[in-house]
């Protein structure tokens, strides 16, 4: 049962952490992207090499992983930041259904569909840690600079870009730069989830990247509310007990609890959305917008 | 007198529609241009060109002497120029304070350069423009929740945070009170007396005689006249024009 | 002949995108709703049909159902989805979001009723016969060339000539003209998904009878109207229908030289070289902010 509970709590601090990091890109500059689980790919098979090449040390594998997830980030947020919100989300779209392939075909970085095998325990100073308390800190630790920034004047760049982007640009704003910053720092702190999350299964495989991953992360966000700090992480929390809590209903056959748990972030967005669209904890008069 | 702002034969077309052709513009600094004319005549194209929102066919324009086409609207709005927009663009769910402070912080990185310092002296400013344009009551209210004339007002503060010399107003008086035109026209004046090139697309014929230095009279894309307000508003033939009874 | 059989298995295949690129490029000029349920749209018909098929029904019954089942799809998202957002004020990331959630519950709810992994008919029309020596066609090819090409040019005629079409294409141009005209926006808009929904029936069903489809195809036929919308030039219906056949015939070309798990990356790869290169796509205006 302890076992149980902390295998929870630390993979409710990993997809809480990437729920936040999705809720800073989406619901603090407004762009939105259905390719997180992408980023988080990324950061996880670049930490688990890490561990498994170089040194078992989770600074490290967490480091290489912001910074490989943040950097080519910024290959798809340069351009397609360029042009109208509706492009980034087809480019996002469109990267999240070839990533799929290219983990599955590039097998010496990604292992393919037998994914990296063993990676080793994280330690530090020879001594083995468990990844709970470093999901934890590395959650609060995004969480206090994402408020930080919220609060500061990086925060009001990205509010005033996403209210009305030509009136941010009219005042001297370099919007594409600040945009590409907010999506940089969102992969990476995806891409640290990732890393966290390979260290934490000792295995990896394309299949927790797909585009239902990135589906999950985003529903827990919509859920949670976008634009406040602490909504993801209940969104992270609620949707990740939901295939315990479908499992005690003896009436859903277990081979459909996938598809059962599917129809319900899928009904709870579009529900959310026409219903009550800044979530469960969300400022109602966020979600309305002149965009 | 010296010449803040100047462009020379701007033109423009939409898929074959000439919107703006060949016009040519200068604003004098410490003085309020006013811009008028029909609906459709081409004046917030003309500010769109200058401020790099749209690209011109043809022409040129220089701030200061340096040129500033094919600037992108951020570099024209860092080498000085504020523009306030006809539909206003505030940052709705932002605060009055933050929707200011937004106007004195021009880095788009995750931080400001020069420190403590700099930030108390950008509040400062920020606080001075809220209070110039009236709305300190409601510095911590959000911008969707002001009420008509205070957006009109949150507009006009972020343009005199900004400390730009030149401005371009699209508008910015229209549906005031009377009161109301009276703070906003006193704002101007101040702003005049600093040495603010001003140019001010105004349809209140009562503001543009009571603010304007000078009226360029704009139709279907060229400017028509250029000169004092008395002059060009006794002109028969303008007034024709501007009140819709053309031949 | 490898390549000449590609190629036009590429061209067939981009006939069917180009229908359904052109549905959702009606829908979004006409409405401005991202509306990226199409996709669902398409599984749906394409599910009706089979079903229809395997429940013994006469073929032309079947194509009926399966265009009744997506014009009914795609009114009642315009209604129970859009419009309610819509009167909120909810601004696109609403909508994308409620349509992506919608397009989930449909893709899992066929998972659960049809089964999951590929499903097509097998009919008489999809056998391929050696036209030219080493090059098999099937009568499906055929249909789906003339199929593409009929109803575009129906759309086209209903577009150009009949008043409801007309004031569709004002209303894509300017919505307050249309207003000022007293034309119902809201009736039109009903029209506009019922006829771009209509347009994604005859590529499912077709879809359906060649390669088969799956429950998931949904995301792909998501990616390609939106892509095919961005090339094409956002706003143009004739830019959305070639950018669709340019898709098809990109993954034929890509799989020419790589195996087939890459034909998604073809249409991304294209996605990507426009945003580059020439955002505006090959028949927009410049993208004025």
């Amino acid at each position: 049962m302890i076992a149980y509970l902390s295998n929870l709590a630390t993979l409710a601090a990993i997809f809480g952490l990437l729920a936040a990091t999705l809720n800073f890109m989406v619901g603090q500059a407004g762009i939105f992207s259905v390719a997180h689980a992408v980023f988080m790919g990324l950061g996880a098979y670049a930490g688990a090499q890490v561990a498994l090449l170089v040194v078992p040390n989770p600074l490290l594998a967490c480091l290489a992983a912001a910074v490989v997830a943040g950097g080519l980030s910024l290959c798809l947020a340069l351009p397609a930041l360029r042009v109208r919100g509706e492009y980034f989300v087809a480019a996002s779209l469109g990267l999240q259904m070839m990533a799929v392939t290219l983990f599955t075909e590039a097998k010496p970085l990604t292992g393919g569909m037998g994914g990296l095998v063993g990676i080793p325990r994280p330690s530090l100073f020879g001594v083995v840690i468990p990844v709970l308390p470093m999901a934890l800190i590395a959650l609060v630790l995004f969480l206090v600079l994402m408020s930080a920034m919220q609060r500061g004047s990086f925060g009001r760049t990205l509010g005033a870009i996403r209210d009305a982007e030509s009136a941010a640009e009219a005042l001297g704003k370099n919007v594409a730069v600040a945009k590409a910053l907010a999506v940089a720092f969102s992969a990476a702190g995806a891409g640290v989830a990732g890393a966290l999350f390979a260290l934490h299964l000792s295995f990896v495989n394309v299949e927790s990247f797909t585009l239902e991953q990135s589906v999950l992360v985003m529903a827990m966000l919509i859920v949670g509310g976008t634009g406040t700090l602490l909504g993801p992480l209940l969104g992270a929390v609620l949707l990740l007990s939901l295939p315990a809590a479908l499992s005690f209903l003896p009436f859903i056959p277990p081979t459909e609890i996938g598809s059962v748990q599917q129809i319900i972030y899928g009904g709870a967005m579009a529900l959310l959305m026409i219903f009550r669209p800044a979530g469960l904890l969300g400022d109602q008069k966020r979600g309305r917008s002149e965009a | 007198m010296t010449i803040a702002l100047s462009c020379q034969g701007l033109a423009r077309s939409f898929g074959g529609v000439q919107a703006v052709k060949g016009v040519s513009l200068s604003l004098p600094a410490g003085q309020v241009t006013a811009l008028v004319g029909p609906n459709g005549a081409g004046k917030t194209t003309v500010f769109n060109l200058i401020t790099g929102n749209l690209r011109a066919d043809e022409g040129s324009a220089t701030l200061h002497g340096k040129p500033i086409m094919g600037l992108k609207p951020w570099q024209v709005a860092r080498a000085g120029v504020a523009r306030s927009f006809q539909d206003l663009r505030l940052f709705q769910h932002m605060s009055v304070r933050d929707n200011v402070l937004a106007a004195t912080e021009p880095a788009g990185w995750f931080w400001q350069p020069g420190g403590a310092s700099a930030r108390r002296e950008r509040e400062a400013k920020a606080d001075a423009a809220i209070q110039a344009a009236g709305l300190s009551a409601v510095a911590d209210a959000r911008a969707v929740d002001l009420a008509y004339a205070e957006r009109k007002f949150l507009s006009m503060a972020r343009i005199l945070a900004a400390e730009a010399n030149v401005w371009l107003l699209d508008e910015p008086a229209s549906g005031l009170d009377l009161s109301s035109r009276e703070r906003f026209q006193g704002l101007l004046h101040h702003a005049r007396a600093q040495g603010v090139a001003i140019c001010l697309i105004e349809h209140n014929l009562d503001v543009v005689m009571a603010l304007a230095d000078r009226i360029a009279f704009l139709d279907r894309g060229q400017v028509l006249a250029e000169g004092e307000p008395q002059a060009i508003m006794r002109d028969p033939k303008l007034a024709a024009i501007y009140f819709g009874d053309r031949q | 002949m490898l390549e000449l059989q590609l190629l036009l298995g590429g061209l067939q295949n981009g006939a069917l995108y180009a229908l359904t690129a052109a549905g959702f490029a009606l829908i979004f000029g006409a409405t401005k709703v991202f509306h990226v349920a199409h996709g669902a749209t398409f599984t749906l018909a394409g599910y009706v049909f089979i079903g229809a098929w395997n429940a013994g029904w006469h073929p032309v019954l079947g194509v009926l159902a399966a265009m009744a089942a997506a014009v009914a799809f795609g009114i009642a998202m315009e209604r129970f989805v859009y419009r309610p957002i819509g009167r909120h004020e909810g601004g696109f990331f609403t909508v994308f979001v409620a349509a992506f959630g919608v397009s989930i519950v449909v893709q899992n709810l066929i998972a659960m009723v049809a089964g999951r992994g590929f499903a097509n008919v097998d009919s008489p029309l999809s056998m391929a016969s050696e036209v030219l020596p080493e090059l098999f066609l099937a009568p499906v090819f055929w249909i789906s060339i003339v199929a593409a090409v009929a109803m575009f040019l129906a759309l086209t005629l209903f577009l150009s000539r009949h008043p409801a079409g007309v004031a569709l294409r004002a209303l894509a141009q300017n919505a307050d003209l249309l207003r000022a005209y007293g034309l119902s926006s809201s009736k039109l808009s009903i029209l506009a998904f019922a006829l771009g929904s209509v347009l994604a029936a005859p590529a499912a069903i077709l879809t359906a009878m060649t390669s088969g489809i799956n429950e998931a195809v949904g995301n792909h036929v998501m990616l390609i109207s939106m892509a095919a919308t961005i090339v094409g030039g956002v706003g143009s219906l004739r830019g959305a229908a070639l950018a669709g056949l340019l898709l098809g015939v990109a993954e034929a070309v890509v799989l020419t030289v790589l195996d087939t798990q890459w034909a998604e990356g073809a249409s991304f790869m294209v996605l990507f070289a426009f945003i580059l290169f020439r955002p505006s796509g090959m028949f927009g205006a410049a993208v004025a902010r």
